[in-house]
């Protein structure tokens, strides 16, 4: 059992429902679930389990049905969208599988996106996004767009995106689905390098089990229920 | 907190067609407002400068609408000279004109035939109408005939063939060309003008159209007046300046229908180019959702897309602009009443950029709102 202060997310009897069409599709249902500060969460399951509705649940870009979600105290189920777009700026950073970078902006400009939020000088912008291009190698990729970046460094550029404003939580959607098992294993060291070393908390959806082997902890999703934990 | 600037200029680049579409349709449509709203400004200024308060007209009773169908007996100018106190006088010469106005078939003397108003005057014209001066030549004696400094191309014609010394042909009688004149800003540049007594003779009139009568300090009441008490001489007076307002309201239907073609095609437009947004702003839904992600409001996103399309619709007007001062500036439109000269001005400027303007605002809101409705995790997933 952990001490209340080692959780930064806590979901209470969490269900999401939505209408598909005449059917009441629940994603979700009554999920209950701890996720320790500095954790590297993997969620595994079938097509259809919930996955990516929990992922969106605990990162604030969803809300839940019923129930009650906690992150690092704040009950994020509770907040307005206004609020919760605030929250998420500076609590979460997203990595997705597409990487979804905007492709009219620079590396330097997508990774300095979230600092635009903040009311920072310009000087201060600079030295984060070098130090989190830095940090993802690829200090000198930064003035190239994304359509001149291959498909691993895009997603290096997601990670440092997502990190730069140094939110406690980072949430990534198959991060490594798009890209080949090169790629894949360097960004699955740097999630690892970013949980051990900056102790980031982790919580990543995949289908792929090696990646799954690189978390701390693996969960099953299936019909919106968890089936077991395994570390 | 906004998005940076450069993210809206660089979507600009996007898909260049689409920007090429959006471009040439803001600047169609910022064309068609200041063409009409020229249109309508010069027939405006050109009516409203063509008819004097201080000029009575004495026409026909029953035609006080039109010049050219009235009727008034000889006799009228000198019982209204002698009648009306007040009337204008330089050293004693007291201005009151009689004039006869007829729509005029000629021939030049390469055998082109032109159709235009003549009026016949005297001297006494230029104390009725003292915005006129001979430009070239002499003002028409006997046997010669003056043209405006816009007739030629109210005729579609040359300038070279309406010069002092040309010959034209009216019915059996050869006129000569004996001077250009000028009277900016009104209608009479597109006329010709000749001897009173030669048009009668040629017009077959026994009549003149109207009495123009100049007042210094004379109550245009008093004309009025002395025309009802006339009664033998069926005659009523109207200001020339009510006269050709009146004549402005008759073509309140054409520029009725300047704005209603221009409003039609800019609607076209504006179709157009929602439609063209729409797609371009469907392209960036799950860009758009990745943005809100990282926290940037609605609001911010908005007015990203909004800075985007008045760029776009901003960069039209000018091309717009710049296109309806190269092509419509100093353009000379010839209705029957008379030639216009487009009136550009601050205005007509003014009218394009609101136009640009609302088109950059209004057309960019709909498409916008469509992009940012999805739910989150819907536009994340699309």
């Amino acid at each position: 059992m952990e001490n209340d202060q080692d959780i930064l997310i806590r979901c209470l009897s969490v269900t999401k429902q939505y209408k598909k069409g005449e059917n009441l599709v629940t994603p979700l249902d009554t999920l209950d679930l701890d996720i320790p500060r500095g954790d590297f969460l993997a969620m595994m399951g079938p097509s259809g389990s919930g996955k990516t509705t929990l992922l969106n649940l605990l990162s604030g870009i969803d809300q839940p049905t019923s129930g009650s979600i906690e992150v690092d105290g704040v009950a994020i189920h509770a907040l307005s969208r206004r609020a919760l777009a605030a929250w998420r700026a500076r609590q979460v950073g997203y990595i997705f599988q597409l990487y979804h970078l905007v492709p009219v902006l620079t590396a330097f400009e997508n990774v300095e996106l979230p600092l635009l939020l903040d009311d920072l000088k310009r000087r201060e912008r600079r030295e984060k996004v070098e130090a989190a291009l830095s940090l993802v190698g690829l200090s000198d990729r930064m003035h190239h767009f994304p359509r001149e970046l291959s498909g691993g460094q895009e997603q290096r550029v997601a990670i440092a995106r997502a990190l730069v404003a140094d939110p406690p939580l980072l949430v990534a959607d198959e991060p490594t689905g798009d890209l080949d098992r090169e790629s894949a294993d360097a960004i699955l060291g740097l999630l690892q390098t970013l949980s051990r070393e900056q102790g980031k908390t982790i919580v990543m959806v995949t289908h792929d089990p090696k990646a799954a082997g690189a978390a701390s902890r693996t969960l099953h999703l299936e019909k919106g229920q968890l089936l077991e934990a395994v570390s | 907190m906004l998005l940076p600037f450069s993210y809206a200029v660089r979507n600009l680049y996007r898909d260049r067609t689409r920007l090429a579409q959006t471009l040439g349709g803001s600047a169609l449509v910022v064309f068609l407002v200041m063409g009409a709203h020229a249109l309508n400004e010069g027939m405006r200024k050109t009516l409203s400068a063509s008819g004097s308060p201080r000029n009575m007209l004495i026409l026909g009773k029953g035609s006080e609408e039109s010049m050219q169908r009235s009727e008034v007996s000889e006799q009228a100018a000198g019982i209204t000279e002698a009648s009306v106190s007040g009337i204008y006088a330089p050293l004693g010469d007291r201005a009151v004109s009689p004039q006869i106005i007829h729509m005029a078939n000629l021939g030049l003397p390469d055998g082109t035939r032109i159709r235009g108003l003549v009026r016949g005057v005297t001297a006494k014209a230029l104390l009725t109408h003292p915005e006129v001066t001979v430009m070239e030549g002499h003002f028409p004696g006997p046997g010669e005939i003056m043209a405006g400094r816009l007739a030629w191309k109210r005729f579609g014609i040359d300038e070279g063939d309406l010069v002092p010394g040309t010959e034209l042909r009216f019915d059996s009688a050869t006129l000569t060309l004996s001077g250009i004149f000028a009277a900016p800003g009104t209608v009479l540049e597109s006329e010709l003008w000749m001897n009173l007594n030669d048009l009668r003779t040629l017009a077959q009139r026994e009549t003149v159209s109207a009495v123009v009568v100049r007042l210094d300090e004379g109550d245009p009441a008093d004309v009025q007046l002395f025309t009802r008490q006339r009664l033998d001489l069926e005659l009523s007076a109207v200001t020339e300046q009510s006269y050709y307002a009146r004549l402005a309201t008759f073509y309140a239907p054409v520029r009725a229908m300047t704005w209603t073609t221009a409003a039609l095609i800019a609607a076209a437009a504006v179709f157009g180019g929602l439609n063209t947004l729409y797609a371009a702003f469907a392209s960036r839904v799950r860009e758009i959702a990745t943005l809100q992600a990282i926290g940037f409001r609605r609001t911010a996103i908005l007015i990203s897309f909004i800075q985007e399309s008045l760029m776009t619709s901003l960069f039209g007007t000018l091309l717009g602009a710049l296109a309806a001062v190269l092509l419509l500036a100093d353009r000379v439109i010839y209705l029957s009443a008379g030639a216009f000269r487009l009136g550009f001005g601050p205005e007509t400027l003014f009218a394009g950029l609101l136009a640009g303007t609302l088109l950059g605002l209004v057309g960019s809101i709909p498409p916008a709102i469509r992009c940012l409705k999805p739910s989150l995790p819907q536009a994340l997933r699309d």
